[in-house]
């Protein structure tokens, strides 16, 4: 609460104009129809907007279209982000940072609430520490001429695994063999994703849809995909590894088939709930574009390549890591566990 | 020979290797899961009613997921119970939060792909973004709520005269340990799924304002947040389902020794 009203009172931060929506008139209306035979309506509506960081009032025209498909209909109390070009003012985006921020204190009030302060704030951490490397990943993409994106992801993926593995469970074997079975298999799936693709040539690949690309899309891709599936990995494999502890603490005279048993049937109850988490992810964000593919009269063979096309590969090949993960860390637990038993 | 084709028959012949019997449902699962956003799409495109088409194919995804992937029907009765009363939360809130923030539609960004597509469809996109974040939210609730009640009953099982209060505890270890890594994935997935976006906005030098006002990173943002609360929600009403049934059959357990 505290923060959306800091947050819709935050508007002197800011460079840019902000301004508040305090009266609306919907001025013309006018039917359209097009050439699918899709009607909609489209009207202007005046805006007489106060300024929150500046002086005055301003009045503001601004057309929708009922969908608001890329339009805007903009209600009295919405906080708006202007720009000033040649004195002529226009909205830039509806001001949305009180909403978020709410919602993300919403999430961190609970989670103090359910897990006490300690351990939100490790985890917390966590977060906060793998956005800032993403941050520097990004920037040193942008920034550093002929970079191998490839390379560079990979390195943040080890990064992120080792940074969030070690404030999770400390600097312990645990973490040491969670850490080792998630890259291994990380690099298993991908190259296996690599092997396929320079087999079949990329048939039936289509990475030119890839939406906002300024760069190569397949390195970027596979980065996409490296760190999709290692966060999907880490939690199986911290999953079987934690129950594989539990067995070694009750019992530390063990054979290696009896990890190997105990490690795949975990694995099984597992995998696939989560592979169904990513294909949620990746489906529901081709949503959109996929409704208005249809509505533009496409056919769904051709939406199926060219929309959900990258989202299914994604999917897919997260799969391929999770279902991989569960012999690897099985077996590769069990054979660190019953050797330390033979040294003994 | 098509790459998608060949990569889905090795993800099939490996949960079958890895999973067996087990393998072979997951698998028949994510193929319903997929049919029935078809179907979900298809409605909507057919302008039924998309509160109620959402909440009923939520309901089919989340029997999907949970009944086919596990057999213990104490488990997958509880993770149901949770993940709909969940998801019903989280639709309700998103709600509120799509009247608010306004996620829906597309931006000046997507121009290149919408060349040549009319934009007066005729379909609010208003629902849509609602649809979108629900659909995303749906997979982590069944997840968490599975893992949880799954952990638990098996402590139940594992020591049998345990008292609600010690049972309690437990799931606050449990849950503790879930959250963390469930969360994790939810956000690397995430994470992973915008390193485009995020460059492109790095590339084209956006201020700070539009990084935590634009549209489509908040979008994602705000998935990502919604997820999370529902792992988080499920956890804490798996637990709270599980301790309840554990004090009722203790409770019929102590009634019929008093009859005998």
């Amino acid at each position: 609460m505290l923060s959306w009203f800091f947050l819709r009172h935050d508007a002197v931060l800011y460079t840019n104009p902000v301004g508040q929506v305090v009266h609306v008139s919907d001025k013309v209306t006018q039917k359209v129809t097009d050439e699918h035979n899709n009607s909609d309506v489209i009207r202007t509506q005046v805006l007489t907007v106060r300024l929150l960081n500046r002086r005055g009032t301003i009045k503001l025209s601004n057309t929708y279209a009922q969908s608001q498909v890329i339009s805007n209909q903009y209600r009295v109390g919405d906080q708006l982000l202007l720009e000033n070009i040649d004195n002529n003012m226009h909205i830039l985006s509806l001001k949305r940072d009180a909403v978020v921020g709410a919602l993300a204190m919403l999430l961190v009030g609970l989670l103090v609430i359910y897990s006490k302060w300690r351990a939100t704030s490790w985890l917390l951490l966590s977060m906060l520490i793998n956005i800032g490397l993403f941050g520097i990943a990004v920037v040193l993409n942008v920034h550093v001429k002929n970079v191998n994106v490839f390379l560079l992801f990979s390195v943040l993926a080890i990064l992120f695994a080792t940074a969030s593995l070690a404030l999770v469970l400390g600097k312990t074997l645990q973490m040491g063999i969670t850490l080792l079975t998630t890259l291994t298999t990380t690099v298993l799936t991908i190259g296996l994703l690599v092997a396929v693709l320079r087999l079949t040539n990329n048939a039936g690949v289509h990475f030119e849809t890839m939406s906002y690309v300024t760069q190569v899309p397949v390195t970027l891709f596979m980065a996409q995909t490296i760190i999709g599936v290692l966060g999907a990995v880490m939690d199986e494999a911290a999953d079987i590894v934690a129950m594989q502890f539990g067995m070694q603490r009750e019992n530390a005279t063990r054979q290696f088939s009896d990890y190997w048993h105990a490690g795949m049937s975990v694995g099984r109850d597992i995998m696939g709930t989560l592979i169904n988490v990513l294909f949620m992810i990746f489906i529901a964000e081709t949503l959109p574009m996929v409704f208005l593919m249809l509505r533009n009269g496409n056919h769904w063979t051709y939406i199926m390549d060219q929309i959900m096309n990258l989202g299914i590969l994604q999917t897919v090949i997260s799969g391929i890591g999770i279902v991989l993960a569960v012999p690897v860390t099985s077996a590769l637990v069990g054979w660190i566990m019953s050797r330390k038993v033979g040294t003994k | 020979m098509n790459a998608i084709g060949l990569l889905v028959m090795i993800l099939f012949v490996l949960m079958v290797f890895v999973g067996k019997g087990q393998g072979v449902k997951a698998f028949v699962g994510l193929v319903c899961n997929f049919l029935a956003i078809f179907i979900l799409m298809i409605l909507i495109n057919w302008q039924f009613n998309p509160y109620i088409v959402t909440s009923i194919m939520s309901l089919i995804i989340l029997s999907v997921a949970i009944y086919l992937g596990a057999d213990n029907t104490n488990v997958t009765n509880i993770a149901f119970k949770t993940s709909v009363i969940v998801v019903a939360i989280i639709m309700i809130l998103t709600i509120i939060i799509q009247y608010f923030g306004q996620f829906q539609g597309f931006t000046t960004e997507n121009s290149e792909e919408l060349e040549g597509l009319s934009l007066t469809v005729g379909l609010s996109f208003s629902h849509i973004a609602m649809i979108a974040m629900v659909i995303s939210v749906l997979g982590a609730v069944a997840e968490a709520s599975m893992a949880i009640s799954a952990d638990l009953t098996e402590v139940i099982e594992r020591t049998p005269n345990m008292t609600s209060m010690r049972l309690y505890a437990h799931s606050r270890i449990i849950g503790g340990q879930i959250l963390g890594t469930a969360i994790n994935t939810l956000f690397f997935g995430v994470l992973g799924a915008n390193i485009p976006l995020l460059i492109w906005f790095v590339r084209l030098r956006y201020p700070i304002a539009m990084f935590v006002n634009a549209k489509l990173l908040m979008v994602e943002v705000v998935t990502m947040l919604l997820g999370m609360l529902g792992i988080l929600l499920s956890i804490w009403v798996a637990s709270w389902l599980v301790v309840r049934t554990h004090v009722k059959q203790q409770k019929v357990v102590i009634k019929n020794e008093r009859n005998i």
